[in-house]
């Protein structure tokens, strides 16, 4: 019984409410409007600054759309606006997509929320955007940027000046001494393969660095470094670094350049080599530093197997596993990158290194924050300030646009 | 002269022949039961004008026999032996660092590995090592051949590659000493002695090489694979070589060494034995030091890797006297001034250094020159325990076994084996330790140096008699133990220390301990001292809740219940946390010494400065 009289009552109030819609005013317009430049942009952007309409209410507050033309009384068309700015006595719309040094004339209108428009204010100048040297919206990419490279500029000159800066030990690049010193106690030949991609690789340029203090220290050891490669240029760049080594140590006349040699392009062609190589020369330290793919479990049980000590680095993240599991001590990624320093201890390089870990910091405690403030969000939807923070940080400090 | 058998020795003549002073003890069995009953010394008579060493031998074994009213020395000046009517001993052992002791020149390929344990074998019998030389220890072979020609060791330990390894580096290591001639130290008539435990491959080399130059003994490898140290062969011949070229061209050792019923061994030598005895019959870890003037021994027997590994270190330039600005240039004065609890500036430390070493032989006759030499002790004890740590590692060049959870946590090989919470006993003895007024100062020097965590039991040498158990060990296991635990040490009670830190009063641990009808119980701040005092011969349950964190041998933040020994300063509870922090300024730091000070009650008279 009692349902059928409230829809009645419902279809009703329905449509009292559409006709008082259709009985309503369109909107006053805006009031004044004053048109300036955008600050710290590439010319692009104009901000309207316009006295808002009198319809227009704290809790009914209204659209606004601009038009742009580029003559006082020429052709208008409409431009997408954005509110910077919202107060009792101002609004101001950011325009962008302009073109710098254009003249620009701007006329707005305020919009109800039946989509009614208001009759058109103009300005009364015009603007002409102007690129400005630097993107204001990039001022926190700037303060990172400055942080980061004032924290490597200022670590370089710490080091430089003499303070000794802290570095976690890295215990596969401590165990270089010992491996070579096995090698040279049992009268057993190092083996280093510097991965099997060529020199445009990072890793194995990294993995070059490292052979030069295995060089090193053979030379300093009297141990025999023997290098298969499976590029020619790796070959010529380790047999450089190598030579170069066994000067530092002062033992020119044990380089032995021939140890170093070149196998094939072919991946599994110059695994064959390298594993028949540990088999029949059964070497006392091994070392796997760049960058390799389904061969470094095959390189590291031979290994294992010949009873070497075996040290490896890479920063491809599959292969890893297999290296922690067979090798004695594994470099990960960074580990491997910032061999060069560690090993050096040079101060412009260990400076380097602890700017970019403050680098590092940064982003990781803006991916800490970032997280946190979806986080909150997610948990309390009216937490409107959580999602805003989110979106300055994703889309202002983080965008590349 | 067989010897008699073990439960036929009655009284037993121990003699250690130091280099100032040759000390006799006399060892009986009383009621069944071994102990140390009268002890004489009278001066070493190495030197001219008597040079004759079993001259000193018979002047302490005749004082010992007056002492005893038990005539040890017949009208010829000869041991009388076996017991009998109340004459006599039944068998004369001794030991010898007269002369500087056994000195020696080690060899090996790589400094951190073979090098390492030759240097480990050489200091565990008892030798000074000199210099190490090793194909790594970036000296060019013409400064290596000079410095073999400057030393004059008692003899060289040569070791080199594993079996099957490495034959050139070996043979090179020989090239430098031939050429080098070396001279020993005493008896110009005889050639080096020299070992060579190396590998087995290089021995015909280095035998062809050093060949009409040195007095070659070759024996087994002590490194055979870089997984495993074997030691023992080449001891045993330090030892042999030690009695045959070196003692046997000491004035009078010819003699002694015929008394003697068994090998004379060197001193620190004979103390690493004991340790070891006791460490081997009671299942702990010791950790034992002997504080010198010129220098400071620290041994250790530690568990590690299912077997007792044996260490001994000797800090040549760490002492109370003739090192005692050594000590202070290596710590640094403000070290020194930290454990100083009364007003004392840097300069007033500088002066009484300077004293010391124009005065080396002296001894404290006021409390401030007390508590200066004290706090001299613990830097120099400090700094000799650190270098003990850093020698005594696991093998290095060793292959890991890791597994995947090991990724973030690799460790290396040549992690020092000595750790503080492991430690069970912890044994002083060396003037500045054995002699202290208090005993409580020879134990707060002991936790303040060497920083022991969780349950350690301190103890003393009373007399430094460990070098005659040492060697009575050889002969006699029980009886040397037995009369070690009854009469050599002077147990000083036990020290539960708290590893970990926190804030500066916050609560460390709380503690219940009940002894006899007593109970004790309350809250140990941070940073805070108590002495509970703990009776010779009593034993007391202790439980003992630590804060979060904080550690006291069961984990940290896990209680720990345990029963522990008494002795002549009781139960030292120690909630200063690890490692130990004292404020750096210097008015701050007067009054947190002050307070520990006063709270272990080490200077009774502290007011009246």
């Amino acid at each position: 019984m009692l349902l059928p009289f409230r829809c009645l009552l419902l279809a009703f109030a329905g449509i009292a409410g559409l006709s008082v819609a259709a009985q309503a005013a369109p909107p006053s317009p805006p009031g004044a409007i004053e048109v300036r430049d955008a600050a710290w942009d590439a010319g692009t952007a104009v901000d309207l600054s316009l006295f808002p309409s009198a319809d227009e209410s704290q809790d009914a507050p209204l659209e606004y759309v601009v038009q742009m033309s580029h003559e006082q009384n020429g052709v208008f068309r409409e431009m997408p606006a954005t509110v910077e700015s919202r107060s009792s006595n101002q609004v101001v719309l950011r325009v962008a997509g302009l073109t710098a040094g254009q003249e620009h004339w701007f006329r707005a209108a305020a919009v109800n929320e039946a989509g009614e428009r208001s009759a058109w204010t103009a300005a009364g100048t015009s603007v002409s955007p102007v690129q400005q040297w630097f993107d204001g919206r990039k001022l926190g990419f700037l303060a990172i940027l400055s942080t980061v490279c004032g924290s490597i500029l200022a670590f370089i000159a710490l080091a430089r000046s003499g303070a000794r800066l802290w570095i976690r030990r890295i215990t596969g690049l401590d165990a270089i001494d010992e491996a070579v010193g096995r090698a040279t106690e049992m009268g057993r030949p190092c083996l280093y393969i510097a991965g099997v991609q060529d020199l445009n690789e990072i890793e194995t340029i990294a993995g070059i660095t490292v052979l030069s203090r295995v060089a090193e220290k053979a030379a300093e050891y009297d141990a025999t470094v023997v290098m298969p490669t499976s590029r020619s240029l790796v070959m010529t760049a380790a047999r450089e670094t190598t030579q170069a080594a066994y000067m530092t140590a002062g033992r020119p006349d044990a380089y032995q350049e021939d140890r170093i040699y070149y196998v094939t392009d072919e991946q599994f062609g110059f695994v064959a080599h390298v594993t028949g190589l540990m088999q029949r020369e059964k070497p006392a330290a091994c070392f796997y530093m760049g960058q390799f793919y389904a061969e470094s479990l095959m390189l590291g049980e031979t290994g294992n197997t010949v009873g070497a000590i075996q040290i490896a680095g890479t920063a491809q993240p599959a292969q890893l596993p297999f290296f922690v599991a067979a090798c004695d001590y594994t470099l990960i990624g960074e580990e491997f990158f910032a061999a060069s320093a560690y090993l050096s201890g040079d101060p412009d390089q260990l400076g380097s290194l602890k700017g970019q870990d403050v680098g590092k910091l940064v982003v990781a405690v803006l991916l800490f924050v970032g997280c946190g403030l979806l986080t909150l969000q997610n948990l309390a939807p009216s937490q409107t300030w959580a999602q805003a923070g989110a979106d300055w940080l994703a889309n202002s400090l983080l965008s590349s646009g | 002269m067989p010897l008699p058998a073990p439960e036929n020795l009655n009284v037993i003549l121990a003699t250690d022949c130091g280099s100032t002073t040759t000390k006799a003890i006399l060892i009986e069995k009383v009621n069944g039961h071994y102990r140390q009953t009268f002890r004489g010394e009278a001066p070493t008579t190495v030197e001219e004008p008597v040079a004759d060493v079993t001259v000193g031998v018979v002047n302490a074994a005749t004082e010992v026999g007056e002492l005893a009213g038990r005539p040890l020395v017949d009208e010829q000046g000869q041991l009388i032996r076996p017991a009998r009517d109340g004459r006599g001993c039944d068998i004369y052992i001794s030991t010898s660092s007269a002369g500087g002791g056994l000195q020696m020149l080690v060899t090996g390929v790589v400094r951190e590995m073979t090098a390492a344990s030759a240097k480990r074998a050489a200091l565990g019998a008892g030798a000074i090592v000199m210099d190490t030389i090793a194909s790594n220890d970036k000296r060019r072979p013409h400064e290596q051949i000079q410095r073999i020609r400057e030393l004059r060791p008692d003899m060289i330990l040569m070791a080199g590659g594993t079996d099957g390894g490495t034959v050139t580096h070996v043979v090179q290591t020989a090239e430098l000493i031939a050429p080098a001639r070396p001279q020993p130290r005493f008896g110009g008539q005889y050639r080096m002695p020299v070992i060579f435990a190396g590998n087995r491959d290089a021995a015909p080399h280095v035998a062809e090489v050093l060949k009409d130059i040195v007095d070659l003994s070759i024996v087994e490898n002590l490194r055979p694979v870089l997984e495993q140290e074997n030691l023992g062969p080449a001891r045993d011949a330090i030892h042999d070589l030690f009695l045959e070229h070196v003692m046997a061209h000491a004035p009078g050792y010819d003699k002694l060494i015929a008394w003697a019923d068994a090998p004379i061994m060197p001193t620190p030598g004979a103390v690493g034995d004991i340790l070891q005895e006791i460490a081997r019959q009671r299942g702990i870890n010791v950790v034992g030091v002997d504080i010198g003037g010129a220098t400071t021994d620290v041994f250790s027997v530690f568990e590690s890797g299912g077997q007792s590994v044996f260490n001994r270190t000797v800090s040549a330039n760490l002492g109370m006297s003739y090192s005692i600005s050594n000590v202070c240039s290596e710590a640094g004065f403000p070290m020194i001034l930290r454990w100083v609890p009364i007003e004392m500036n840097e300069r007033e430390l500088r002066n009484r250094v300077k004293n010391k070493m124009i005065r080396p032989t002296t001894i404290p006759q006021t409390l401030e020159s007390l508590i200066f030499e004290q706090a001299v002790s613990r830097e120099a004890l400090r700094l000799a325990y650190l270098q003990h740590r850093e020698f005594a590692t696991t093998l290095k060049g060793v292959q890991q076994q890791r597994s995947v959870g090991d990724t973030f946590s690799q460790q290396s090989g040549g992690a020092s084996v000595v750790d503080n919470m492991k430690l069970d006993l912890l044994v002083a003895s060396g003037g500045v330790l054995s002699h202290a007024p208090r005993m409580e100062q020879t134990a707060a020097m002991l936790i303040d140096a060497f920083e022991p965590e969780g349950v350690t039991e301190l103890a003393k040498d009373s007399i430094f008699m460990m070098p005659h158990l040492g060697v009575l060990a050889q002969v006699h296991p029980q009886a040397a133990v037995e009369v070690f635990e009854r009469d050599c040490l002077i147990t000083l009670g036990t020290c539960i220390a708290a590893a970990g830190a926190t804030r500066p009063g916050r609560e460390c641990f709380r503690y219940v301990v009940e002894f006899g009808d007593q109970r004790a119980e309350g809250e140990m701040p941070f940073g805070d001292l108590r002495l509970i005092r703990l009776g010779p011969e009593q034993t007391a349950r202790v439980e003992i809740t630590p804060a979060r964190g904080v550690d006291v041998g069961a984990g940290p933040g896990k209680p720990l219940v345990r029963e522990v020994r008494g002795g002549t300063v009781g139960l030292i509870l120690d909630a200063r946390g690890r490692p130990l922090q004292l404020p750096e300024n210097r008015e701050e730091c007067r009054i947190v010494a002050d307070r520990w000070a006063r709270a272990l009650e080490m200077y009774p008279d502290l007011n009246s400065l």
